[in-house]
This record gives structure tokens, C-alpha cells and sequence, in this order.
């Protein structure tokens, strides 16, 4: 009895597992979007170049772990190309999930081309691994179908620049701000982030341009006069890097010295701005400081200096910079493969708590993955820092705000 | 602000008269609207970046060699399109088609060779040649090009030395038209094709000739393209055939002198609305367009409605 006993469930756990070998499938599939062309080609395709070497060298090693199959399957990337436009990135994320049946949904990079991925995601119950769309409307508590992977979400990222602007800023001589930004999901938001915290913060600090405009724009010649009529002491921009570039050389063009001037992307994209703006132009810009500044403590994936080497030799050409976004999109591979291999299946809904289950946890070069009950990135902080050129004219970051982080002093007003 | 609004309007749209003129030169002759005008500036761009990479010179000398580069382009171009776009039933229709793909292979190219990223030129790159001069002249240090001032106010040396540019180049294209004898003929396709076609003009050698000098200038705007515009990516085209085309409207379309006061007038509204209503400024192209339909469809410098 006890023989037949222990062949029937012998033949039970053979059957069992064959099935489970049966049920895997040959490849697990992440349909995502990129922009090859367009206003955010920029920072779309070191994101998706990112990505595409992170599935690359797990494909090389056999693929990832899987947990729901308990075995390691290769990714399958299927991508395809929204060319910067929001319309065609529906269509696309759309095609990904009805046509393609993808496992895992990633969004193109940036709040724009993300944006569309938001709703489709959500109607089609499908969990949206958000690379670096922080636009405050995409994280609610009644869409659980998402999570930040890369980006503080906008709402806390500006707290760095409005902290030292009103805790700093009164004794350095800093009363009128002026704030431009591009009207779009990422910067309005950080625009309207940064405007709540310097009024919360009570410091007597007068608010005298504030202006949103196209973020096509290309030329800011009249703006920077406007802004420059108003006398302002410090002039905080938040564009993306197009903006950024034609922002920046325009106020060297004119002849403009602010006495502070903030942009976003000459932190965050420092080598695409150098070469557009030149090293004069950044100097005493006041900028993010990108994680690949900060060397931070791994407990999974490559640290920043394996990271730099292996993305300097896969893509030696030059054509696609490497920056903040490039961390960005491998921080998503990352946080994908560590997700798979919590996840009991592939079902959306148990993706998100493996997603969830990683906060706090995980540590990669980006930082602390950590996230808040709506899937807001919170962890991967930027400070606030200052360009400066070493002795060889090159650019530096110097660390000021926080305090406790701080590498150095402001250097206020600009030379 | 009114004022240095006013000013740099005009220096801005003086350039974008550049911009146009070559797109509404080809429409003029040919009766085709060129889809790749935009892509045909993203190229000038591009031979401005070789001029200063490759030779680190002033990007003022890629002006003459981006113009001879894309006539012969466009004389290349002519004869393996045109011919047969003029033998079909509806060339006005099928050269939108045309040139639109034509604009798409372009741009798709471009990115396979150069990349998605910005690409630009230090500012104080331009105009370089005439700093050697002054000193060479006048002796001196040479210095970083600081902005020009008019009325006391700073603008960009880049607008001015494109605008000044610009008013040569539609002084030659004004100088071509009137008082040569191609220009003559020009015009006389301009105004009815099937008429000189019939009094012996040789019209495909006159339209290649147009179509040439539209490529060239539109090159040449785009020498300045990274100056005016901060940075050029391969998909800068179709931001730019679109304003071209409402600039060409606004002045008349198949008047290339019109255009120049078309651009000026985009230039002075874009200011000011950027100065007002900066907001709305990226929807003044589509603003004019529809305003100078509806209100005057022959454009400003139209004297009739043109039967397509």
C-alpha cells in the first residue's frame, strides 16, 4: 500500500512539475515604447538603450529568474517607436497589450510620452512599470496599475531647489524669484511643487515672473528680457533638455547675468547640455545632482563605475549619451528582473505586490527604490548642486543642499 | 519690452523670411509643394556642424558651400522627380505625397548616421571671420562675441548676422527675378506655365533652376538654424516646413518677395505674443494661417486668389 502510495504521488510531483515546466513560456515578454525622433528622442533613447543592454546581458546569461516558473527564461523586448507623439503612443501601447499580449508594460521615458500609457494601462487592468513619467496626475490611490521606477515624482523632486531658495536664500541675499517652465505634465508639476513649497515655507521671498510656455519653444531671447526687467535674484527654469539648451545659450547669447539660475536637465543630461551649451555656459548653474555623481551603495545590479564601462562599450559610437535617463532605464531592468523573481506569476495584480514588496529594500545605483502607497517614486532623491569647471575647464558638480550631503558652498551671486 | 519685443520680431523675422523664400520660390514655379523644405534646413545644419568639426572654421563658411551643395542637389533632384510629377494628373496632390516621404527617408537617414541627440554650435563661433579681420585691420585682441546692442538693449549676434544674411540673400533672389534674364523667364513660368511653355521657354530648365535656388537657400537658412533655434535634432524638419508654409501664406503663396514681409510679420506677432501671451505662442503659426485665409487668402502681397 504504501508503495502504490508513494508511486501515485511520486508520479503526482513528476506530472506536477512537467506541467509547470509546460505552462512556462519560452520568453517573457516587455512591450514598452521609444522615441527615436522628436522633441523627446533625447531622453527617450537612453532609457531604452539602457534597457535594451540590461536584457541583453541577462539574455546572455540565460535569462532572468522567473519565481512563478522557478526557472530562469529569456526577455523578449518588444519596442516600437512613438516617434515623440502622444497619439501614435497610444495606438502603440495599445497594439502592445491587445495584439502583442505582452507580460510587462514599460512606458516610454518622460511624463509627455507616458502619459497616454497611464489610462490604457489602467482600463486594461495592466500594471505600468513607469520609467521616469513623474507627473503628479499619473499616481492616485484608486490606480494601483503603476509605480515610478527611476524619478522622484514631481511633487517631492523640486524640494531640494524651493528648500534652499527659502532656507538658504533670504541670508544669501535672495528675495524675487522668477520661474519659467515649459507647460507639460513633468515640469508643470514641478513648477507647481516648488511655487507650494517656498509660500509654505513663510520665507519672505516675492515671487515676481512666473510663467508657463510651449514646450516646443525654441527661443527665449524676449522671455530672458522679461525676466531680466523684473530684477529677479534668482531665476529657477524647468524645461526639458531642448528647452534647457536653447534656455542657456540664449542668456549667454544675450548677455543676461542671473544671479542664480536653475535648470533641470544640466544635471541630469550634463554631457548633451556640454556639448550644446559649452562649459562657460553651465558654470554656477544651478542643477540636480544625478546619481552617477553621488556613487551610490548596490545590493543588486552593476554599481555606477561596472555600469559606465559596460555602456561605454556597447555603445562606443557616442550617438546616445549617457546621464541620468540612461540610469534611469537600467534601474527599470533591474527593478523588473528583482520584481520576476519575488513574483509567485505573471499575474498583474501579484506583479504590483512583488513591485510594492521591493520598497525600501532594493538599493541599485539609482539610489533607494522606494515608493509611496500610490507608486510614486520617493527613494531616489537628487540633491540640489552647482556646476562648477576643475582646473582643466571641465565640469564638476559641487553638492549644497542638503547640508548633510553637501560638498561644498554656494557660489552666489554668479561671477 | 515693447520695444526690444518690436526689434527682435524683426531680426527673428527677417530670418524666417530665409526660411521661406526658398519653399515658396519652388511652389511659384513649380506649382509642388516641397514636404522636405524643413529637412532640406536640418541638412544646412548639418553641413554647418561638418564645416566647424571637421575644419573648426567660422560656420559662415558653410553659407556658400551649403547654397552650391543643395542646388546641385536640387538640379539631381529635379530631374529624378519632377519630370514625371509634372506628367501625372494631379502633381499639386501627388507632390505632397511625394515630398513627404521624400522628408521621412531624410530625417530617417540623418538619425541612422548622426543620432536622436541636439546638435548645435558655440555661439561665439560665428562671425569669427570678421573678428580676424578687425584685427587684422585694426590690430587688437581677439575676444568672445559679446550681444549686439541697438537702442541700448543686448540681442544675440547670431539674430543680427542672420538677418543681415537673410537681406542679402532676398536682395540676390530679388536681383534674380529682376533683372536677369532667367529671372525674367522665371517669372514668365511663374505667372503661366502652359503659356511659356508654348512661347519655347525651355520650362523643366528654368523649374530646375528654381527648384535648385529653393534647395540652396533653404540650406543656407539652415547654416543658422542652431543659433536661432538652440539646437537641431534629424526631426527638426517638420516643425520647420510648417511655419515655412504659413510664413509663405501669410505673405502670398507663389510671390517669393512676398514671403519677406510674411516672416516679418511672423516674427513682430511671435515676439509679441511671446512677450504677452507667452502661453500661446507656438499656436501663432496656426493662428495666421487661418486668420489670413479667411481674411485675405491671396496672402498680404496677393493680388488675386490663385485656381489651383
Amino acid at each position: 500500500m504504501l508503495k502504490i502510495t508513494g508511486a501515485v504521488l511520486a508520479a503526482g510531483l513528476a506530472l506536477g512539475t512537467q506541467a509547470l515546466a509546460a505552462d512556462a513560456p519560452a520568453e517573457i515578454k516587455i512591450g514598452t515604447l521609444y522615441a527615436s525622433s522628436g522633441r523627446f528622442a533625447s531622453i527617450s533613447m537612453p532609457v531604452h538603450s539602457a534597457l535594451k543592454l540590461w536584457a541583453e546581458q541577462k539574455n546572455a546569461e540565460g535569462g532572468v529568474f522567473v519565481k512563478a516558473f522557478d526557472k530562469k527564461i529569456p526577455v523578449k523586448l518588444v519596442a516600437y517607436d512613438d516617434q515623440s507623439n502622444t497619439a501614435t503612443a497610444s495606438t502603440l501601447y495599445n497594439q502592445l497589450i491587445t495584439q502583442d499580449k505582452v507580460d510587462l508594460l514599460v512606458a516610454d521615458s518622460g511624463s509627455v510620452l507616458t502619459a497616454p500609457a497611464v489610462a490604457i494601462a489602467r482600463d486594461h487592468k495592466m500594471f505600468l512599470f513607469d520609467q521616469t513619467g513623474t507627473g503628479a496626475s499619473f499616481f492616485s490611490k484608486d490606480n494601483p496599475y503603476i509605480a515610478l521606477m527611476a524619478d522622484p515624482v514631481s511633487t517631492v523632486w523640486p524640494k531640494p531647489v524651493a528648500d534652499f531658495v527659502s532656507q538658504d536664500g533670504p541670508g544669501l541675499g535672495i528675495k524675487k524669484i522668477a520661474i519659467l517652465y515649459s507647460t507639460n505634465e513633468f515640469t508643470g508639476t514641478q513648477a507647481n511643487a516648488f511655487r507650494k513649497f517656498v509660500k509654505d515655507s513663510g520665507a519672505p521671498i516675492e515671487i515676481v515672473y512666473d510663467q508657463g510656455i510651449p514646450t516646443e519653444t525654441t527661443n527665449y531671447t524676449v522671455i530672458i528680457n522679461n525676466i531680466a526687467n523684473t530684477q529677479p535674484d534668482a531665476v529657477i527654469h524647468f524645461g526639458y533638455a531642448p528647452n534647457d539648451i536653447a534656455f542657456l545659450r540664449n542668456v549667454a547669447d544675450v548677455g543676461v547675468n542671473f544671479k542664480m539660475l536653475f535648470s533641470i536637465y544640466a544635471g541630469l543630461e550634463t554631457e548633451l547640455l556640454e556639448k550644446n551649451v559649452g562649459e562657460k555656459g553651465l558654470e554656477y548653474v544651478y542643477t540636480y545632482v544625478p546619481p552617477s555623481e553621488l556613487e551610490y551603495p548596490v545590493n543588486f545590479g552593476m554599481d555606477m563605475k561596472a555600469y559606465k564601462a559596460a555602456w561605454d562599450k556597447k555603445y562606443s559610437d557616442g550617438k546616445v549619451e549617457f546621464g541620468f535617463n540612461a540610469v534611469a532605464g537600467y534601474t527599470t531592468g533591474l527593478v523588473i528582473e528583482k520584481t520576476l523573481s519575488v513574483a509567485t506569476s505573471l499575474d498583474q495584480m501579484e506583479l504590483r505586490r512583488a513591485v510594492f514588496s521591493l520598497s525600501g529594500e532594493l538599493k541599485t545605483l539609482d539610489g533607494t527604490f522606494a515608493l509611496d502607497e500610490m507608486g510614486g517614486q520617493i527613494g531616489e532623491l537628487t540633491p540640489l548642486g552647482q556646476l562648477r569647471l576643475d582646473d582643466h575647464g571641465h565640469i564638476k558638480f559641487v553638492s549644497i543642499y542638503p547640508h548633510e550631503t553637501a560638498t561644498g558652498k554656494p557660489v552666489y551671486p554668479r561671477p | 519690452m515693447l520695444i526690444y519685443a518690436l526689434v527682435a520680431g524683426v531680426l527673428f523675422g527677417l530670418y524666417f523670411s530665409l526660411v521661406g523664400i526658398g519653399l515658396n520660390l519652388v511652389f511659384g514655379v513649380m506649382r509642388i509643394v516641397n514636404l522636405a523644405h524643413g529637412d532640406i534646413l536640418m541638412l544646412g545644419a548639418f553641413v554647418a556642424f561638418g564645416v566647424v568639426a571637421l575644419a573648426g572654421i567660422d560656420p559662415l563658411f558653410a553659407v556658400p558651400l551649403a547654397f552650391v551643395l543643395f542646388v546641385l542637389v536640387g538640379f539631381l533632384l529635379y530631374w529624378v522627380l519632377v519630370p514625371r510629377l509634372q506628367g501625372s494628373v494631379n502633381p499639386e496632390m501627388l507632390s505632397i505625397i511625394l515630398f513627404f516621404g521624400l522628408s521621412q527617408v531624410i530625417e530617417a537617414v540623418t538619425t541612422i548616421f548622426f543620432g536622436t541627440s541636439e546638435r548645435s554650435i558655440q555661439s561665439r563661433m560665428l562671425g569669427t571671420v570678421f573678428s580676424t579681420i578687425r584685427i587684422k585691420l585694426f590690430g587688437g585682441k581677439p575676444g568672445a562675441s559679446g550681444p549686439i546692442q541697438i537702442f541700448g538693449q543686448g540681442f544675440p549676434a547670431a539674430w543680427v548676422i542672420a538677418s543681415i544674411t537673410s537681406l542679402i540673400a532676398i536682395a540676390l533672389v530679388y536681383l534674380y527675378l529682376y533683372r536677369t534674364r532667367l529671372g525674367t523667364l522665371t517669372r514668365a513660368v511663374m505667372s503661366r506655365r502652359d503659356e511659356a511653355l508654348a512661347t519655347g521657354i525651355d520650362v523643366d530648365r528654368i523649374s530646375a533652376a528654381a527648384f535648385g535656388i529653393g534647395l540652396g537657400l533653404a540650406a543656407v537658412a539652415g547654416v543658422f538654424a542652431p543659433f536661432m533655434f538652440g539646437s537641431v535634432t534629424p526631426a527638426f524638419g517638420a516643425d520647420a516646413t510648417v511655419t515655412s508654409f504659413a510664413i509663405v501664406v501669410l505673405g502670398s503663396l507663389g510671390n517669393p518677395l512676398g514671403t519677406a514681409l510674411g516672416g516679418v510679420v511672423y516674427g513682430v506677432c511671435y515676439m509679441l505674443v511671446q512677450t504677452y501671451l507667452s502661453s500661446w505662442a507656438d499656436l501663432l503659426p496656426y493662428v495666421l494661417l487661418i486668420f489670413i485665409l479667411l481674411l485675405r487668402p491671396s496672402g498680404l502681397l496677393g493680388r488675386r486668389v490663385r485656381v489651383a
